[in-house]
């Protein structure tokens, strides 16, 4: 509720004006029955003057509130777009803050839903305000008051209506709830029945179990089916029971009404407007209920926006520290490494130092630990426990930009933006010039595709990068990574769509080229990696061995396992 | 309109059997339609006779004082209300069943047609695309059927009806009342037409604004390591100011429907009132009369409006069902796998597979196989190598009738598999595939996904051969442990083991591999390896490969390029060749 009401403030204005306009047009629909009744004693005391009077004023305010509605409409989207955009402005603001681990608590896919879904209601939970949800307690009150005052006698009816309704709807209500959970889960079922199916059809397809598989689909929906009959019968009886009672109400107004005539004949002209009263009455209860059901998913949105303005960046950088020349040293100091969730750690206890120009490589099974560990270089992550230091700094103790101009971190799974080559080749460096560009390429052999289309670097990238092949991403992602010539360059298997010549020429280039460059190389492939000054090998998060291609053979019991699987006979 | 007509056929095709209770439903809706029309007069009729009675008490100085009339008005009143109230309940409570039933047919339905098209649908069309059938679409039609289609009658007759009751009242004042309308009725259609257009707009810039923050914040990473967050912020800007702009203009139309005709409404009953009482006051009526039908007109006055508003909003909710209705048309005009129409069933491998001269392509004019043959005996394996797009999974595709060739023929013993019945050629050949699937359920339901009644005996039985057996008594629900697609029980690895178990207690005679250990690393894969080695032996198979570890051992190896056989030999052949083959053989291992 805070992110809300610290978002409207900016709309203040408007929003009152809102509000004003909602009691105009209240105003004049409450004051329809009251000039109806002047006119109705017009009539019967043959008074034309004051008819005539009285029927203008009636259009007139009709006309006044008409016109007040169109206006609240207006005014409402208003407040409720801007403070909607200004809400999504700053949370999408706030998400650029977070640490990697920020995003994955919440996932990537829900952040997004929460900026666009979520912000939807919220946007709707401001207009459905302003436009009714304001309108609804002043017309319920004011109908209240009026009746009361049009026939003092029959407050009582007023109260029975009330008090039926409410019990109408908690009766309903109670015995729908628990259906509507259970339909939620069914829902969810049988979509997922339908999304599996999809998924494995050829599996499904080659067991012959399209029988079965339909089978196990019609029990779940014929389950919610079963459930959604109730409640659709539920409403069955709650609708009819709301204008029942409503109408039972107006029958019981006149009849007593009309018990009173003969003491006091002027409560004829007072019939007809307490009867509108009556009604105004019940449909802003069941209306206001209404209003209630939908904005309460609206509460659900604006809690689940305030969790991300709530959620403080678990990483910030010591942005007083000064810019440093830094050498291209990477040391880990007993890290320990566990991600959030999480019970065991992934790293444990690793300590090892590497020379500024050396290239490493880093070997070990799924799971072993391989890309945590290049993802603390960059500080992706934070340490559990020990250090990391780049160029002899601890990370924490370093500037921002400091720290992503030194480092270079170059996925497995290239992620290109939308946009042209160049905009992403500038991602890696803000200035690059064309020379800067055709350097890059050239090292990730990418220059090659690059200049084969018309735009070179202008040529488009679209969104998903879905017009490169998956060697090419890698190739335009290794270029993006050099291109900043970073001290320390980090290729977590991201070569392993390039076909086994590509990928040597990579590595020469990047021998040449960038030969001050530390250079960190993950792998699955020993053959990546054979030719490293050292070679890492971790198992279980443990490192285990750390030395050359020679030695690792010779030393490493881990080594030499995934070596056996790689290993070539010469027939 | 042709969207239409296909809606109608799918609608006829689902709710002609439900002819009766449309009838009842009808039936009430008039009776309802009636009874709530004929009580404004009635109320009318109790206030004139109040004027009635008031005046005899006056004129004869309080000797008649007889109510029964009025009384007797009162319990008709009550009694029509009681009748309108079960009309209603009648109406609602039939529709909820005609509609819970109608969709659960539509859904099974879709469900069923779903599993017997061809892979050739499931492959051109996108699984979300799909899915939006089951949810929004279905959705929309269920709610317009349980909602939208009784109110539009309901108010369709409600207006007939009160303009009946109108006219028989008072012509002059129910002129009056319907005078707006005309202007009403084109105000509705404006709005609800603006509203469409801008909510288009407001629909295509919030999915370039969703689109700017999924490929963003999924790439968070990127941004996160190149210092990237300013520049994301200022892209993102002006996205949310295009769409701030849009969505105002939608919600400015779409809301004002509802205002400005209840704001017409009340202009509108102000009018009646005022002729009402003008009529009153100049003579043309009698005043006692008057009065009862000024307040009779206020109530049809607002009862004429309410369902002008309720159609055409109720408009845009129709327009969904009949798109719904054809998009889940369109799936069921699809055509259906075709089977051997009086074909013999296979009962299993006894001499040999062959594909005679096989030609395909999945679209016409880019051919994927070009003239392939491959002619493998019982109880051999055969590895089918190559380049990505070189048509290796392909050939899975046809052997198991995925797709059926575009010349030559594949051949089981020498009858070619599409004179075989498609459930017992699919019985008997087993595939791995490269993603392993789960299906929600336990372990067991998953193991004996192929073969629902076997015994635990022989689902632990195939989980030792596929070495997850241990695994699974470490769990604590062990063969019981609920899993599915998306829960993390198993590593990639694991999965595809329970997809071998899978596999072998179906005991296929012909097995397809098809790159069942790429997604994993050489260790696990050697580790899977085991387990496929207990699967192949003494069965034919084709074992398609991306790494060539797992194949070394073949007894002939097929290297496809370009849809084309280029060699073809054992692994010592092949190296001796020194083609292809060998070059990549050589590339995938390290050498000393």
């Amino acid at each position: 509720m805070g992110i809300l009401i610290q978002h409207l403030k900016k709309y203040k204005k408007e929003a009152f004006f809102s509000i004003f306009l909602v009691v105009i047009m209240v105003a004049s629909q409450l004051w329809q029955p009251k000039l109806l009744q002047n006119v109705l004693e017009a009539i019967l005391n043959d008074d034309s003057e004051k008819m005539q009077q009285t029927g203008i004023y009636l259009i007139g305010i009709a006309a006044i509130g008409l016109i007040a509605g169109i206006l609240n409409t207006i005014t409402a989207a208003k407040v409720a777009q801007g403070a909607s955009a200004d809400i999504r402005e700053s949370a999408f603001r706030k998400i650029q803050t977070f640490s990697f681990s920020n995003i994955e608590k919440f996932s990537a896919g829900n952040l997004v839903v929460r900026l666009t879904n979520d912000i939807t209601q919220v946007q709707n939970l401001v207009m459905l305000s302003l436009q009714s949800l304001i309108r609804i307690p002043i017309l319920f009150i004011g109908s209240f008051i009026l009746a009361l005052m049009t026939i003092p006698k029959l407050w009582w009816i007023i109260i029975v209506l009330v008090v039926l309704v409410f019990l109408i709807v908690k009766f309903t209500f109670g015995s729908m709830g628990k259906h509507f959970g259970i339909i939620q889960k069914l829902l969810d079922r049988v979509n997922g029945l339908a999304k599996e199916n999809l998924l494995g059809i050829r599996v499904v397809k080659s067991f012959v179990q399209e029988e079965n598989e339909e089978k196990r689909f019609s029990a779940v929906s014929d389950d919610l089916t079963k459930h959604t009959i109730t409640v659709g019968t539920l409403f069955s009886i709650m609708i009819p029971s709301f204008m029942f009672v409503a109408n039972m109400a107006t029958v019981a107004a006149i009849y007593f009404a009309g018990t009173m005539v003969k003491a006091d004949p002027a409560v004829i002209g007072a019939i007809a407007s307490f009867m509108n009263y009556l009604m105004q009455i019940m449909m802003s209860i069941i209306i206001g209920g209404m209003l209630m059901m939908m904005s309460s998913r609206a509460f659900i949105s604006l809690g689940r926006l305030q969790e991300i303005m709530s959620t403080e960046p678990d990483i910030t950088y010591d942005e007083n520290a000064p810019m440093v020349d830094l050498p291209g040293s990477v040391e880990f100091k007993h890290v320990t490494f566990t991600y959030p969730g999480d019970e065991v750690p992934t790293l444990k206890d690793i300590s090892f130092k590497i020379e500024p120009g050396e290239m490493i490589g880093i070997v070990g099974a799924t799971g072993a630990g391989k890309s945590t560990l290049a993802q603390l270089i960059p500080r992706l992550y934070d340490p559990t426990e020990g250090e990391v230091l780049v160029g002899e700094i601890d990370l924490k103790k370093m500037n921002k930009k400091n720290l992503r101009e030194s480092v270079a971190l170059v996925l497995q799974r290239a992620i290109l933006f939308s946009g042209t080559i160049a905009d992403n080749l500038k991602q890696g460096k803000k200035d690059a010039t064309q020379t800067d560009m055709e350097r890059a390429t050239g090292i990730a052999q990418a220059k090659e595709f690059i200049e084969k289309r018309a735009e070179i670097f202008d040529a488009p990238v679209a969104e998903r990068s879905s017009n490169y092949s998956g060697g090419q991403k890698q190739r335009l992602s290794i270029s993006r990574g050099v291109i900043g010539d970073p001290k320390v360059l980090i290729l977590d298997d991201s070569t392993s769509a390039l076909d086994a010549n590509s990928e040597k020429l990579v590595k020469e280039a990047l021998n040449k080229e960038l030969n001050d460059t530390t250079t960190i190389i993950i792998a699955q492939k020993i053959s990546s990696v054979v030719k490293a000054d050292r070679i890492l090998v971790l198992d279980d998060g443990h490192l285990v061995n750390v030395g050359d291609h020679r030695t690792l053979l010779k030393e490493s019991p881990v080594y030499q396992e995934i070596y056996e699987t790689q290993k070539g006979k010469e027939a | 309109m042709k969207e239409l007509v296909k809606s109608m056929k799918f609608f006829h095709m689902y709710l002609k059997q439900y002819k009766l209770q449309f009838f009842f439903i009808i039936v009430s809706i008039v009776v309802a339609t009636y009874l709530q029309v004929k009580a404004p007069q009635y109320i009318g009729d109790a206030i004139q006779e109040l004027v009635n009675y008031l005046g005899k008490l006056n004129a004869s100085g309080g000797k008649i004082d007889d109510m029964s009339t009025f009384v007797h008005i009162i319990l008709l009143l009550i009694l029509f209300y009681v009748l309108s109230s079960i009309a209603t309940f009648i109406q609602s409570m039939l529709m909820t069943q005609v509609t819970g039933k109608a969709t659960n047919r539509m859904r099974i339905g879709l469900f069923s047609k779903l599993e017997k098209l061809t892979i050739r649908f499931f492959d051109s069309h996108n699984d979300g695309e799909i899915l939006s059938r089951f949810t929004s679409d279905l959705d929309n039609i269920s709610n317009t059927l349980n909602q939208a289609l009784i109110q539009v009658m309901s108010n369709v007759a409600l207006m007939i009806g009160v303009l009946i009751m109108m006219f028989r009242a008072n012509a002059q004042l129910a002129w009056v009342t319907i005078a707006s309308v005309p202007f009403a009725i084109i105000i509705a259609t404006v709005i609800i037409q603006k509203a469409a257009k801008y909510v288009d707009l407001q629909q295509d810039s919030i999915g370039e604004l969703n689109g700017y923050m999924d490929e963003k914040i999924s790439g968070q990473k990127i941004i996160i390591t190149n210092g990237l967050e300013e520049e994301t912020v200022a892209g993102f800007l002006g996205h949310n100011e295009a769409v701030k702009k849009a969505t105002y203009k939608g919600q400015v139309y779409s809301g004002l429907l509802f205002p400005v005709m209840q704001g017409m409404s009340l202009v509108n009953t102000a009018i009646v009132i005022f002729f009402g009482g003008w009529f009153a006051l100049n003579g043309s009526l009698d005043r006692s009369v008057a009065l009862g039908l000024i307040v009779m007109f206020v109530q049809y006055s607002q009862q004429f409006y309410m369902p002008l508003t309720q159609i055409s909003s109720q408009y845009s909710m129709l327009q969904l069902a009949v798109t719904g209705a054809r998009r889940l048309m369109d799936v069921f005009d699809e055509t259906e796998e075709p089977d051997a129409v009086g074909g013999s069933t296979f009962k299993g491998i006894s001499e040999e597979v062959l594909l005679d001269h096989v030609s395909f392509s999945y679209n016409e004019g880019t051919p994927i196989l070009k003239d392939v043959s491959i002619q493998v005996k019982k109880g051999e394996m055969v590895a089918l190598v190559g380049p990505t797009g070189s048509g290796k999974t392909t050939v899975m595709n046809l052997l198991n009738r995925f797709y059926d060739v575009d010349k030559g023929n594949i051949s089981f013993d020498g009858t070619d598999i599409r004179h075989l019945t498609l459930a017992s050629l699919r019985e008997h050949v087993g595939i791995v595939l490269q993603d392993s699937v789960l299906f929600s359920g336990t372990i067991r339901d998953n193991i004996a996904f192929g073969k629902p009644e076997a015994t635990m005996d022989e689902v632990m039985a195939a989980a030792k051969q596929a070495h997850i057996h241990d695994f699974i008594m470490e769990l604590e629900q062990q063969y019981e442990t609920e899993v599915s697609d998306e829960n993390n029980i198993f590593s990639t690895g694991q999965k595809q083991l329970i997809s071998i178990a899978r596999t072998i207690i179906t005991n296929p005679s012909l097995l397809i591999l098809d790159e069942a250990t790429s997604n994993v690393d050489t260790v696990t894969e050697s580790k899977i390896q085991k387990a496929m080695d207990n699967v192949i032996s003494g069965r034919t198979s084709f074992v398609i490969a991306h790494r060539l570890k797992t194949i070394l051992n073949a007894d002939r190896i097929v290297v496809l390029k370009n849809g084309e056989v280029i060699e073809s030999g054992s692994h010592a052949d092949l190296l001796d060749e020194d083609g292809f083959y060998a070059e990549l053989y050589r590339s995938q291992f390290v050498f000393e």
